[in-house]
């Protein structure tokens, strides 16, 4: 077996008197779309901001391809090869939709000072590369007409997909996705399902993925972990984690109905 | 004869206005509220009155003050204020908001009352008979004018690549930014540092202009003044606080026919301005407005030449 692309281990962290996740084991398997369920407050999240270097823990480590990379800060952390987007949406709302994106090919877009600074043939030559690159990407999120727009001015679910646009851009390994589907129709779920697929096989990415919507984690995901008042209660294939009984006692309680 | 002197006279100090402005401007176009200007302007101001006035090699054989000269004092005051603020810079700007703004004020008021108590620095008196390198106000505005054009150009190149598009980005969302990979210190430290050196090249046209130099020159009164150039004129677009810092220098002036009344139309108008135009008078949509007005204007009238018109592309 491969070795992990990334691990917890033993990952705790305390807010004041809360204990937002306590003692995290977890190993994602390069090339996997991993699931992360559980009831609001469970420690989501916090889990996604402590991988990305936003939340230091209180305990434990953050192995990236066995190297440890717990206490790096967010832009280290992302020029590894992990990007991310955001649950509650942080795009740059004074850029338009292709600027966005090409903030997220910042590790990309080096020219020589010369070059950038005179705008020789070269330089123009290398951001119009940049900008077709945006483009695509755009276009692959089916948002390629609203490149010119402000990132203010699109609707909810295509300010979810610029944010895959965006995160995508920095040329990640692995892609944390908190909450993709919120907000959308059953129909743009379905949608969205394929469209993480399909970007997985064509940027052989790693997908760790962050959702309500459990018919839709049990069909994405090759693997599941539920999380409940910040402790891992589930680990396992979808068909292994629908019949938990603790994931049953956690989302609907002791004694109900299967 | 005397108004043309006044004409030229003024639109030199509208011209170091713009300059300061652009300087007060960098910080601000990432997010940080920083009033450290003055203090680097004062740096340029006395740097330039000590090497005029102390070092008689700078003055050459002529009556006229060599504009080489000039330039190397350019380069002594921008190394000294751009290595003070990469020391400070690192440390300040760990500071955010407010916080920054404070430790700025105090970084300007401590140069302040460091110049005023070292007579070698001039002291609470000043250095006069700083030497001309032009005999008239049209001289030093048409220098000024090309150095600000030159860093017009640098800001307009700037905003157009990665440096100014992550600045733009940590301005918007500081945590997102980082999350894209761009490393927020290091960005922040380089407008703090660039905002300097525009500081202090404009000090050191200002103290040949002004003839004299004092520690007055640089105070919190004009950390005030120059953030309000960028409020007034728009942080969004290089060209706003150029549009602020021409105007809102002209206008004391302008009103000088209403007498004392004038400082209050003046407060009025800084007042109302934000109001008005919260996001300052030159943004970038009215801008994109302008320009599509404009070649609407130029085809109207032949019936149109259709070249690049209509082309939404590349800025």
């Amino acid at each position: 077996m491969t070795p992990p692309l990334l691990e917890l281990e033993n990952l705790g962290v305390r807010f004041g008197g809360l204990q937002a996740l306590d003692a995290i084991e977890l190993a994602v398997q390069p090339g996997e779309i991993f699931g992360l369920l559980g009831p609001n407050g469970a420690g989501k999240t916090t889990l996604f901001n402590l991988i990305s270097g936003i939340t230091p823990p209180s305990r434990g480590r953050v192995l990236w391809r066995g190297s440890e990379i717990t206490n790096l800060d967010p832009s280290r952390i992302n020029r590894l090869g992990i990007a991310r987007t955001f649950q509650n949406l942080r795009l740059f709302h004074s850029l338009n939709c292709r600027d966005n994106v090409l903030v997220g090919l910042h590790r990309q877009a080096r020219l020589p000072w010369a070059a950038a600074l005179l705008g020789t043939a070269a330089g123009r030559r290398r951001q119009q590369t940049l900008r077709d690159q945006a483009q695509h990407l755009l276009e692959l999120l089916e948002i390629g007409s609203l490149a010119h727009q402000p990132a203010a001015a699109l609707s909810y679910g295509d300010r979810r997909r610029l944010e895959i646009a965006r995160a995508l851009a920095s040329g990640p390994e692995l892609l944390l996705l908190d909450e993709p589907a919120a907000g959308m129709n059953p129909s743009e779920k379905e949608a969205l399902r394929l469209l993480i697929r399909r970007l997985q096989s064509q940027f052989k990415l790693t997908v760790l993925i962050i959702e309500h919507h459990v018919p839709l984690m049990l069909s994405l995901c090759d693997r599941l972990a539920v999380l409940n008042f910040g402790k891992r209660i589930a680990l396992g294939t979808p068909e292994a984690v629908r019949q938990d009984p603790q994931v049953i006692e956690a989302y609907l309680g002791v004694g109900g109905v299967v | 004869m005397g108004a043309a002197f006044h004409d030229a006279s003024l639109l030199q100090q509208m011209l170091i206005g713009a300059l300061l402005g652009l300087s007060v401007y960098l910080p601000l176009s990432c997010g940080q509220l920083s009033l450290a200007t003055p203090g680097f302007y004062a740096i340029g101001g006395t740097t330039a009155a000590l090497l005029s006035t102390r070092v008689p090699a700078l003055g050459g054989g002529d009556p006229t003050y060599p504009l080489s000269s000039v330039m190397l004092e350019m380069a002594v005051a921008a190394l000294v204020s751009g290595l003070l603020a990469l020391g400070i810079g690192k440390l300040v700007l760990r500071l955010r908001g407010i916080y920054l703004a404070i430790a700025t004020i105090a970084l300007v008021e401590i140069l302040r009352v460091t110049t005023l108590n070292q007579e070698a620095l001039g002291g609470a008196v000043g250095i006069f008979g700083i030497p001309q390198p032009f005999n008239n106000p049209g001289g030093y505005a048409a220098f000024t004018l090309v150095v600000l054009a030159l860093i017009c150009w640098l800001f307009a190149r700037l905003e157009d690549n990665r440096t100014g598009r992550a600045m733009a980005a940590i301005r918007d969302d500081e945590l997102a930014a980082a999350c894209q990979g761009i490393d927020t210190a290091q960005t922040k430290l380089l407008a703090f540092v660039f905002s300097a050196l525009v500081a202090a090249i404009t000090g050191v046209i200002s103290a040949h202009f002004f003839n004299s130099w004092n520690a007055r020159l640089g105070n919190f009164d004009a950390s005030i003044t120059t953030r309000a150039f960028v409020v007034f004129g728009g942080s969004r677009t290089w060209l706003g606080p150029v549009v602020g810092g021409l105007l809102l220098t002209a206008l004391p002036e302008l009103l000088r026919p209403v007498g004392d009344l004038r400082l209050i139309v003046f407060g009025l108008v800084i007042l109302v301005g934000p109001l008005l135009a919260p996001q300052g008078l030159v943004t970038p949509e009215r801008l994109q407005g302008l320009g599509r007005s404009l070649q609407g204007l130029r085809r109207a009238p032949g019936g149109g030449e259709p070249t690049e018109a209509l082309d939404p592309g590349p800025r």
